[in-house]
């Protein structure tokens, strides 16, 4: 009866961090895909940005000067994540740990407080796995499903081409970042599980890399073009090289470009620059010689 | 040879400092890895929207799989495009010709880029001396304005320059030496370098075994061609095989 006491009378001190509310969660939330990458460095990344999403929360949650200032400090350490499945997750895991830290702390639990260790490895640990996620589906699959649908409106002169992927893709990672916010405030550091290891999120994955590769297909078939110009002659009937080419399997030729640069990615990691330099020679050096 | 006004040549720059700067948040992400906003933006200042779409097309096949682990491009599609497309309507110059202009281009912004993550950790030095105040407001001009500021100044005039002084040159450059074989090796160059950036996400997908997926689908635009099927439809086609792929495989995993 005693501790029920104590604890209702501490909770209502001016001292006592305030309740997290959905709203909190949007303003952090935007606050962090506002700053995003603006203040980007190579020695703290994306840690500037982190600590501008939590200032609202660690105001609401730390209300004597020195916890605020200690809080602050804690979050411009080095940090760097993809914008939404990491950096959406991380803020509201990030929440849930500081919500209980200081809880701890009002209560006078100093010593069964979330430590700020725990808080940072919870954020080092998992800011990698997560980014690994997010930018191979978000930048990597996402973004070219939509553009891959668009491209040939753009094509024929469209400003739809350029709006309609634009569109498209700030408005989806809006929407999942945010509950992907939510999911880390309610999951805590759970939420990192769910993600990383949760069968659905594993079945949306492989269903965006077939839809993914399906649409790379469709655009390789339409606009990849290479074609011989070759042709020669013998014993009087010219022989076009395209033509029997055609005759044979129509679109060889671009596919066995696609997937000679894919193989050089296979072997040789996926280095872009090495690859745009090689393709770009080896196709002037056919173009010259009347391959292509 | 026509060139930008002062009046265009601006707006362009304010728009890649827009996007470069990244402070119109996670938004800049595809603005500044597509070319296709900035291409727009360049149609609309210079009156050609229909011109400066179908350039940018031809700019974005190349520039397809462009994903930015760690933060650094090896390329910025945004800057290539604005002086790429640029050029391209001042000269009257093809879709083919663009591409090679926006590939060089696109790899000298990437150095700008980078040079930026320099000049922010100027702006980092003063976030640590806020943070440990608990200043929000000294927060917010390090965190965002300071930023910003550097951005603007860093690429308003490098792309302004670009434009105004180098575009007529270089379209002018570009016209004078394709003829003929020349523009036959760019068109050729042009048309085969789409393979790189499918090749490039076909990779970062990583899924060897879901590879008939983009198979099927190669065979099915090259063979269905003539019936000139749009991408909305085979975008429904691609999202029923995902849908019959996980409908599949999660009933094997049950077994």
């Amino acid at each position: 009866m005693s501790e029920n006491q104590t604890n209702t009378d501490v909770t209502k001190t001016p001292d006592y961090p305030e309740k997290i509310t959905n709203k909190d969660l949007m303003k952090s939330w935007v606050r962090w895909w506002w700053a995003n990458e603006a203040p980007h460095t190579f020695d703290r990344m994306l840690a500037p940005s982190f600590l501008f999403g939590m200032m609202p929360i660690l105001r609401k949650l730390y209300k004597k000067d020195e916890d605020l200032k200690e809080a602050y400090k804690r979050h411009t350490l080095f940090f760097n994540t993809q914008a939404v499945w990491g950096g959406g997750t991380l803020t509201g895991i990030t929440a849930s740990l500081e919500e209980s830290r200081a809880k701890a702390k009002a209560e006078g639990n100093e010593d069964e407080a979330v430590s700020e260790e725990m808080i940072n490895s919870t954020k080092v640990g998992l800011m990698g796995a997560l980014a690994g996620i997010g930018d191979a589906i978000d930048s990597g699959t996402v973004q070219y499903i939509f553009i891959a649908i668009a491209l040939p409106w753009a094509a024929k002169g469209s400003a739809w081409g350029a709006l309609f992927p634009f569109i498209c893709f700030v408005l989806a990672t809006f929407i999942y970042g945010y509950y992907f916010t939510k999911m880390g405030y309610s999951l805590g550091r759970n939420a990192a599980r769910e993600l990383l290891a949760g069968s659905r999120v594993k079945t949306i994955i492989d269903a965006l890399s077939v839809m993914g590769l399906f649409m790379m297909g469709i655009l390789a078939g339409s606009y990849v073009k290479v074609s011989s110009t070759l042709t020669f002659t013998l014993s009087k009937k010219t022989f076009d090289i395209q033509a029997i080419l055609d005759s044979i399997l129509p679109g060889l030729l671009p596919l066995v470009t696609v997937l000679a640069v894919y193989y050089y990615f296979e072997k040789k990691g996926l280095k872009i620059t090495n690859g745009l330099l090689w393709l770009t020679g080896v196709l002037i050096v056919l173009a010259a010689i009347g391959i292509l | 040879m026509s060139t930008l006004t002062v009046g265009e040549a601006l707006i362009i720059a304010i728009w890649v400092a827009l996007v470069e700067s990244r402070i119109l948040g996670y938004a800049t992400l595809t603005l500044r890895f597509s070319p296709l906003m900035t291409g727009l933006v360049v149609g609309l200042v210079t009156g050609h929207v229909g011109e400066a779409m179908i350039i940018t097309a031809a700019i974005q096949l190349i520039y397809m799989g462009v994903v930015a682990p760690g933060g650094t491009l090896p390329a910025e599609p945004a800057i290539a495009a604005a002086v790429a497309v640029s050029v391209a309507i001042l000269g009257h110059l093809t879709p083919q010709q663009a591409v090679a202009i926006a590939v060089p281009v696109g790899l000298l912004g990437s150095y700008a880029y980078q040079f930026r993550f320099f000049l922010n950790t100027f702006a980092t030095r003063l976030m640590d001396k806020y943070a440990s105040e608990a200043n929000d407001t000294g927060l917010f001009f390090s965190i965002i304005v300071i930023p910003a500021i550097i951005s603007f100044v860093l690429f308003i005039p490098l792309i302004f320059i670009a434009l105004y002084y180098g575009a007529p040159q270089i379209a002018h450059f570009v016209n004078a030496i394709s003829g003929g074989k020349v523009l036959h090796i760019l068109t050729v160059v042009g048309g085969g370098l789409a393979a790189l950036g499918i090749a490039v996400i076909m990779h970062v997908i990583g899924k060897k075994s879901l590879l008939v997926f983009f198979f099927l689908a190669y065979f099915m635009s090259v063979s269905l061609a003539t019936l000139k099927i749009s991408t909305v439809t085979f975008a429904i086609f691609g999202a029923i095989f995902a849908g019959l792929y996980v409908l599949f495989t999660s009933k094997k995993a049950e077994q």
